[in-house]
C-alpha cells in the first residue's frame, strides 16, 4: 500500500512517539518490534506531522531521532497533531461536505431526499457521472447522528435528519478558556478540535511543569470517563511496561489518579478478581471494552475514599498495612519557608514544630517507599528519619552514602 | 472514538479552501498557505491534488465549488460533553464563557473524577472576586497590548509596585497557580498573581519597538545510572525541558538539559529526589549546591549520632 501521512490505527504510532519524545537515544537499529520499513514510515510520518520539533544526530549506533521541546515555550502541545492524522475514504470527506451542506438550511429532511440531492444537485455537477450508494449514505447519517452532529426523528416509517447546531452554542466567547484548558485538562486534545474551529485566538498562556505525553492516551482517558460517568465496568487489554507482558483485567473504574509532577495517569479501579482497588497506568492500556452497569459503583466510592486516606502515590503496599513514618526537620534562621512547604507538599499527615529549629511531619501510609523521593528532597535538613518500615530507612541513608561517595568519597559510583 | 477525520486537519483544511472558493478569494497560492497553516509537512501535495483530479468530489470541472454553504460542522456530543464538564471547574469563572445551549448537556466527567495527588494544596484562590478581577483585567492588558502598573506584596510581604508590559499568564498544574510574566523593557519580572492586589490598565505600547524578552538558559548536564526503573523516571519526570539523551553503556547515559537560572534551586531539589542514580557532571555551580546539601546532611546525620550516643 502507498505511503501515506494519515494512519488508520493510532496504536502503533503512539508506541513510536512515547519512543521519541521520552528516550530518544535509540537507532534505527534498536527499534526491533516492528520492521525496518515500517520504523522509515513512522518515522517519516511522525517528521511530516512535528518537523519542528523533531531532532537529529549521528553517533557510531547510527542515526537517532528524537522529539525535543521547552514546554514551557509552546502555546499548544504538538502531540494532539497525531489525532488529527485519521485516515478517511473518498466517499467520507465528500459526503461530509455534502451532507451537511445539504441540511444546512435547517430543514428536517429524509434519508431518500438527502439521495436525491446528493445526486441531483451535487454529482451531477460533473462531466464524469459519479455515483454513491443508498447504503453508503445510510451508513454515513447514522454514524452522524451516533457523534451527535445530527439529529434523528422518527416520522411514520420515515427518519428526518437535522443538524444539531439549530441550538448555538457561541464558541467564539470560550476562545481565552479554550486556549487554557486545551493544555491544562487531561482531555485537552478536545479543545485543541474546538480551537481549531476558531480562525483566532490569543496567543496568552504559557504552562510550567507542564507534561505533554499523556495527550497519547487521550482515548483511552475518554473512554474511561465515559464509563465511569455511567458507572460501567470495562475489560483492559494491558501490556507492562517493562515487562511487555500482555495480559486482560476486569474493573470497575472510579477515578483517574494524575501526577502533576511526572505527567503519569492512572486509573484506579475495582478489581473483580481480587476484589481489590488496583491501580493502572493509561500508557499500558492498550484497548478497553466497555461493560454494563454496576449497581454496586456507590459501594466501590465509599471505599475509594477511605482507602485514598491513606495514599501517598498509587501503591497500597504489601498486604495494605499502614507504615508509619516520622521525619524530623532542621529549620535555620530565616527559614520559615520549610515548615510552609512541608504543609503544602504533604499529602496525608501532619507537622508541627518541635522549636524555634525543628519541625515534625508525621503520616501514616500504605507505602512510605512511594515517599522516599520527597523525602530527598529535603536532603541537608533531615535531621532524623524514623519509619516502621526498615526498608525506607535503609535505603534512604544507603543512598545519602553512595551520594557522598560520588560527590567526593573515596568510592566513585560511576 | 477521538481518533475521528472529523477532527482531522485535512477536514478543516478543506473546510477552509471551501470557504475561500465561496467568497470567490481561491487562489493556488492561498491553497499552499492554507495547507501550510493548518496541516502537515507532506500535505502540501496530497491535498491540492485529491482536489484537483477530483478523488474528492468538492469542486467542478471548472474548479468552482459544488457545495452551496459556507461549511460549518454542529459541535459533537463529546465536544459539548467536554466544554460542560469545564463549567464545574471553578477556573472558568476567570473566564465566563457563554454557555448558552449547553443546559441539557451530561458533564463527561466531574471535577472529583481527577484526583491530582501531588498537587501542592496552597494553590490560588480562583473564586475570590479581587483575584478574578486581577485576572480578567490582566488578561485584557496582555491581548490588547497595553501597559499595566500592578500593585503587590513580596514573599516578605513588603509593598512594591511596578509599570510593565505584561505577556503571558504561566499557570503550573504542580503548583496550581498563575504567575504574570512581564517586562519593564530591562528584566523579567515574575509576579505571582496572588500577591497582586490592585492594578492601572495604562495606554498601548509600542508593538513594532517591543520584544519578547529571552529567558537565560543554561545546561545540566547529568549522568544517569539504570537502576530501580531510573531511566524511565527520570526522562519522564524531565521530559518537558529541551532535552538529549545519549547511552553510554548499557547502564549508564548522559542526560543534557536546558534550565531557566531562576529555577536552580526548584531543579536542584528535583535532581536530589532521584538520589545516586543521577550524577550531576555541570555546571559546577550546580554540582557544588548539591555537595553543600549533602554535606550538610552528614553533619546534621553526626549529630543525631553523637546525641543518640
Amino acid at each position: 500500500m502507498a505511503y501515506s501521512e494519515l494512519i488508520k490505527n493510532f496504536e502503533r504510532i503512539r508506541d513510536y512517539m512515547r519512543e521519541f519524545y521520552i528516550y530518544g537515544f535509540k537507532s534505527r537499529n534498536e527499534y526491533t518490534a516492528k520492521s525496518a520499513r515500517s520504523y522509515d514510515n513512522e518515522r517519516r510520518r511522525i517528521e511530516s506531522w512535528l518537523g519542528d520539533f523533531m531532532l537529529f544526530k549521528q553517533n557510531s549506533a547510527g542515526k537517532n531521532v528524537f522529539l525535543s521541546v521547552d514546554s514551557r515555550q509552546i502555546p499548544h502541545n504538538p502531540l494532539y497533531k497525531a489525532f488529527k492524522a485519521k485516515s478517511f475514504t473518498n466517499k467520507d470527506i465528500t459526503l461530509h461536505f455534502y451532507i451537511l451542506d445539504i441540511l444546512d438550511n435547517k430543514d428536517n429532511l429524509s434519508l431518500q431526499e438527502i439521495v436525491e440531492a446528493i445526486n441531483d444537485q451535487y454529482l451531477s455537477k460533473f462531466s464524469t457521472p459519479f455515483s454513491i450508494d443508498e447504503s453508503t449514505i445510510r451508513k454515513k447519517l447514522k454514524e452522524y447522528e451516533s457523534l451527535g452532529i445530527l439529529y434523528c426523528e422518527k416520522k411514520g416509517r420515515e427518519v428526518f435528519y437535522k443538524r444539531t447546531d439549530y441550538k448555538h452554542i457561541d464558541i467564539k466567547s470560550w476562545a481565552d478558556a479554550l486556549s487554557f484548558y486545551s493544555e491544562d485538562n487531561p482531555l485537552g486534545v478536545i479543545g485543541s478540535f474546538l480551537l481549531d474551529k476558531l480562525d483566532s485566538y490569543s496567543d496568552v498562556f504559557r504552562f510550567k511543569h507542564h507534561y505533554m505525553l499523556h495527550a497519547l492516551d487521550s482515548d483511552i482517558l475518554c473512554q474511561l470517563l465515559i464509563a465511569i460517568s455511567e458507572q460501567r465496568s470495562v475489560e483492559l487489554d494491558l501490556k507492562g511496561i517493562r515487562t511487555g507482558r500482555k495480559y486482560k483485567r476486569n474493573i470497575c473504574p472510579l477515578k483517574i489518579y494524575i501526577s502533576t509532577q511526572s505527567g503519569r495517569q492512572y486509573v484506579l479501579g475495582y478489581h473483580y478478581h481480587s476484589s481489590h482497588m488496583l491501580f493502572f497506568r493509561l500508557d499500558a492500556i492498550k484497548n478497553i471494552t466497555i461493560g454494563n452497569t454496576d449497581n454496586k459503583y456507590s459501594l466501590y466510592i465509599e471505599n475509594q475514599k477511605k482507602f485514598d486516606k491513606h495514599l501517598w502515590g498509587v501503591s497500597a503496599g504489601i498486604g495494605r498495612s499502614l507504615d508509619h513514618i516520622e521525619m524530623t526537620i532542621h529549620i535555620e534562621k530565616g527559614e520559615s519557608f520549610i515548615f510552609q512547604r512541608l504543609n503544602r507538599e504533604k499529602r496525608h499527615g501532619r507537622v508541627e514544630y518541635i522549636d524555634e529549629h525543628t519541625c515534625k511531619f508525621t503520616a501514616d501510609v500504605y507505602d512510605a517507599t512511594e515517599m522516599l523521593p520527597w523525602l530527598r528532597t529535603f536532603i541537608g535538613r533531615i535531621y532524623d528519619l524514623k519509619c516502621s518500615n526498615k526498608t525506607v530507612i535503609e535505603t534512604f541513608y544507603d543512598d545519602i552514602n553512595k551520594m557522598i561517595d560520588m560527590y567526593g568519597g573515596e568510592n566513585n559510583a560511576f | 472514538m477521538l481518533f475521528s477525520e472529523i477532527y482531522g486537519s485535512y477536514f478543516n483544511v478543506v473546510a477552509s479552501i471551501l470557504k475561500e472558493a465561496l467568497n470567490n478569494s481561491l487562489t493556488d497560492n492561498k491553497i499552499t498557505q492554507l495547507v501550510h497553516e493548518k496541516a502537515f509537512a507532506e500535505s502540501v501535495i496530497s491535498i491540492p491534488t485529491s482536489l484537483k483530479n477530483n478523488d474528492w468530489l468538492l469542486f467542478d470541472d471548472d474548479f468552482k465549488p459544488v457545495i452551496k454553504h459556507s461549511p460549518t460542522m454542529p459541535l459533537t456530543t463529546l465536544q459539548k460533553r467536554w466544554l460542560k464538564s469545564l463549567l464545574l471547574d471553578p477556573r472558568i469563572m476567570l473566564f465566563e464563557p457563554d454557555f448558552t445551549g449547553l443546559e441539557d448537556v451530561t458533564p463527561l466527567y466531574n471535577t472529583d473524577t481527577f484526583v491530582y495527588f501531588d498537587q501542592y494544596t496552597d494553590g490560588d484562590p480562583y473564586t475570590d472576586e479581587n483575584y478574578i478581577k486581577c485576572f480578567k483585567e490582566i488578561l485584557k492588558a496582555i491581548k490588547e497590548k497595553r501597559k499595566l502598573k500592578i500593585y503587590f506584596n513580596s514573599r516578605t510581604g513588603a509593598e512594591h509596585s511596578i509599570t510593565c508590559i505584561p505577556y503571558r499568564l504561566e499557570y503550573s498544574a504542580k503548583d496550581d497557580k498563575f504567575r504574570l510574566l512581564a517586562t519593564d523593557n530591562r528584566h523579567i519580572n515574575v509576579v505571582n498573581l496572588v500577591r497582586i492586589h490592585s492594578f492601572e490598565l495604562l495606554d498601548e505600547y509600542d508593538t513594532n519597538s517591543f520584544k519578547l524578552p529571552q529567558k537565560h538558559l543554561k545546561e545540566l548536564v547529568m549522568l544517569l545510572h539504570n537502576e530501580r526503573n531510573a531511566l524511565e523516571r527520570v526522562l519522564l519526570h524531565f521530559s518537558h525541558f529541551e532535552k538529549e539523551t545519549l547511552k553510554i553503556d548499557e547502564n549508564t547515559y548522559e542526560i543534557k538539559l536546558l534550565y531557566d537560572k531562576d529555577d536552580e534551586t526548584e531543579l536542584l531539589i528535583r535532581v536530589l529526589s532521584f538520589g545516586p542514580v543521577l550524577k550531576v557532571k555541570s555546571p559546577i555551580e550546580f554540582v557544588d549546591l548539591i555537595k553543600e546539601r549533602i554535606n550538610k546532611q552528614k553533619s546534621l546525620q553526626v549529630i543525631q549520632k553523637q546525641k543518640n550516643h
